[in-house]
């Protein structure tokens, strides 16, 4: 009887000791190493607008430029573009990708030509990449904020999708004295998306501790014209398709971006 | 032995209470736990999701107001409500055109509006992708409320009302397009149809009369193809066979592919039956008419849907049978239902 009684008392000492365990368990802090905190910089990539091939004047607003390869007179009233996801590449293959990167280049607002991307860990980077365009799923995932704003008019509403750059203006080449280029589209055949990136060669970008690094960059707004024709020929463009992709992908893919020099 | 079993048991119950106790979720007190939007059983996955504009009443509430609101008009004369009456399931009164500002008239007929949560593109041509974006269309569309962005941005941030609607409703302090987009879509995704007639006798709480019955079957023999079940529509784009004369191209004014030329997207056929007249273009005021012409007498154009022009005709009584079935698709509960309707 004595012995029964002792066999119990140990069975129920077992059953209160495993009944709290799991309690136990998830009550008691787990401890974890903090986080060493990862040092931060800012780049800024400050983009200046340039005109002709030889002979490079700035690019401005309501002054007639005329083009190198079409011999048009060009008097732009509204030059703006998306340019979006930046990341950053280290010597050592790793990257830095800047969440919510979406930058709406206006010509008529100065402070849109510089663009900021805070909290780029520290470090040497060979290359940064970014996106002409927006890419497909803002196209497709309703009403946005920021530079992808529906109020930055900078979307087709008839026809969902972004105005990923729009060229305006007057032209006396024109049949109707005005040219107006809304370029766009994301998806099959008219897909415009375009990677580009700046390689800084042996003069890597360093980002350093609480401190602005900047990039100046050289963009022609003539590469558009690279393979569209005159406006005498073309002064419209509405909607994405064939003649959307023959002017953007001009100003896209070729050497219309380039690194001028960098401030460390 | 006896001692031994007594022991796994006593552990696997004392294991058992231990864990179970750390499941335990406690569920705060919900006022009005019933509200909100809700999957119908017969439904498939919508496409909305309240994706960064989560469901919540004051917001639901502050969509409505602004869908009965003339204020987001050029002139201050028309609403959402004024082209899509409740009481016509949220379509124009029974016109086939509908009247913008000043008096103009839109190109299309006004479409009957539910269940949109489940609508992967919106218009007749498709040419929306997303139902946030879809206000974009008729706010600045000079035949329909002829408005900027801006205008109506500048109007309801003058305007305290709206100003502190918005602050309750988003927690915002200055009103911007997307929290304007963002509460339409709150009201618009709860306009949901999923307790017709129908829907009942699908989920056996009433009895179809025969005629009902048998226009059931003809239906399922002759429409389900486009006009699927449980929304009447698969969402494609469609050349019916109207005719080859008509202007609006449809579909081909987006892809701009010739294939697409003068395909619709195929209608909802909920509460077709007081949403006359009907087509894109409101070419026809009787069920009765359009059943000729749409089933019996498709023209064989180039890009006329094969499947209307292979089946066949349907007799009196047949379509007499269809109209009685399709009367079963009017939902007096969402067009009878208070909260949504003029506040
Ligand atoms: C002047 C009349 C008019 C007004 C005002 C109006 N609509 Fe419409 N609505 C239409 C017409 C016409 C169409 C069809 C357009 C098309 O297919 O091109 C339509 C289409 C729609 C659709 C697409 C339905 C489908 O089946 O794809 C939705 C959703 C909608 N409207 C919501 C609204 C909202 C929200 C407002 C207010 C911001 C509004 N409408 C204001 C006339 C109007
Ligand atoms: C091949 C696909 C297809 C089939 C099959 C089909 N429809 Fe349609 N239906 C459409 C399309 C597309 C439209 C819109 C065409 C337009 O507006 O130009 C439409 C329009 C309608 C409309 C007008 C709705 C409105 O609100 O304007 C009704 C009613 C209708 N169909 C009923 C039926 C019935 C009943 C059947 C079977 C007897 C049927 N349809 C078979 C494709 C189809």
């Amino acid at each position: 009887m004595k012995s029964n009684i002792f066999i119990f008392s140990i069975f129920l000492g077992l059953f209160l000791s495993v009944s709290t365990s799991c309690k136990k368990k998830t009550t008691e802090p787990t401890l974890e190493p903090t986080p060493l905190a990862v040092e931060k910089g800012i780049v800024t990539i400050d983009l200046s607008h340039k005109w002709g091939f030889t002979n490079q004047t700035d690019f401005v607003l309501g002054t007639d430029l005329i083009h190198p390869m079409t011999n048009d007179t060009l008097n732009f009233t509204t030059f703006k573009y998306y340019v979006s996801n930046f990341k950053f590449k280290k010597a050592d293959g790793t990257w830095y990708t800047q969440p919510e990167s979406y930058f709406l280049v206006d010509l008529s607002t100065p402070s849109s030509l510089v663009l900021t991307i805070p909290d780029v860990p520290v470090g040497d980077y060979t290359d940064v990449y970014y996106t002409m365009g927006v890419d497909s799923t803002r196209n497709v995932s309703g009403a946005q904020t920021g530079a992808l704003a529906a109020s930055n008019l900078m979307f087709w509403n008839w026809n969902s999708g972004y105005v990923f750059l729009k060229a305006e203006g007057t032209s006396v080449n024109s049949s109707t004295g005005t040219f107006q280029f809304h370029l766009g589209g994301f998806s099959g055949a008219n897909n415009l998306l375009t990677e580009k990136y700046i390689n800084f060669s042996n003069n890597s970008l360093t980002v350093s501790a609480n401190h602005t690094s900047t990039a100046f960059l050289q963009v022609n707004p003539g590469w558009l014209w690279h393979s569209a024709p005159s406006v005498s020929v073309l002064n419209m463009i509405h909607m994405p398709g064939t003649d959307a992709a023959t002017m953007a992908l001009g100003f896209y893919t070729n050497n219309s971006i380039i690194l001028d020099h960098i401030v460390e | 032995m006896k001692v031994f079993s007594l022991f796994f048991c006593l552990v696997l119950l004392a294991s058992f209470l231990a864990c179970k106790k750390d499941e335990l979720v406690i569920k705060p007190y919900v006022e009005e736990e019933t509200w909100g939007f809700k999957i119908p059983s017969t439904f498939p996955q919508p496409d909305y999701k309240f994706e960064n504009n989560e469901q919540t009443r004051l917001r639901f509430e502050l969509g409505r107001l602004l869908f009965y609101d003339p204020i987001l008009s050029l002139n201050n004369t028309i609403s959402c409500a004024s082209c899509h009456a409740q009481e016509h399931g949220f379509a124009d009164h029974n016109v086939a055109m509908s009247t913008g500002i000043n008096g103009v008239q839109t190109t299309r007929n006004a479409p009957s509006l539910s269940n949109l949560a489940w609508y992967p593109n919106f218009m007749w041509d498709g040419g929306v992708n997303h139902l946030e974006v879809q206000p974009l269309v008729p706010l600045t569309n000079p035949l329909e409320m002829g408005e900027s962005i801006l205008g109506i941005l500048s109007k309801l941030n003058a305007s305290s009302f709206y100003k502190n609607k918005f602050k309750e409703a988003y927690d915002v302090d200055v009103i911007t397009d997307q929290k304007l987009l963002q509460a339409i879509a709150q009201y618009t995704s709860m306009l949901i149809s999923a307790n017709t007639k129908y829907d009942q006798y699908i989920a056996g709480k009433v009895d179809f009369t025969t005629s009902e019955k048998n226009g059931l079957t003809l239906f399922r023999n002759n429409c389900v193809a486009c006009h699927t079940e449980p929304l009447f529509t698969d969402f494609s784009y469609r050349n019916i066979g109207l005719d080859t004369i008509s202007e609006d191209l449809g579909r081909e004014l987006i892809t701009q592919n010739p294939t697409d030329r003068r395909k619709f997207k195929v209608p909802s056929l909920r509460n077709v039956a007081i949403t006359y007249p009907y087509m894109h273009d409101g070419r026809y005021f009787t069920l009765s008419i359009l059943l000729d012409r749409h089933i019996n007498g498709a023209l064989d154009t180039e890009s006329t849907d094969p499947f209307l022009l292979s089946v066949s005709p349907l007799s009196p009584t047949e379509k007499l049978e269809i109209i009685e079935f399709l009367k079963t698709l009017t939902d007096f509960y969402l067009i009878g239902d208070p909260q949504f309707s003029q506040p």
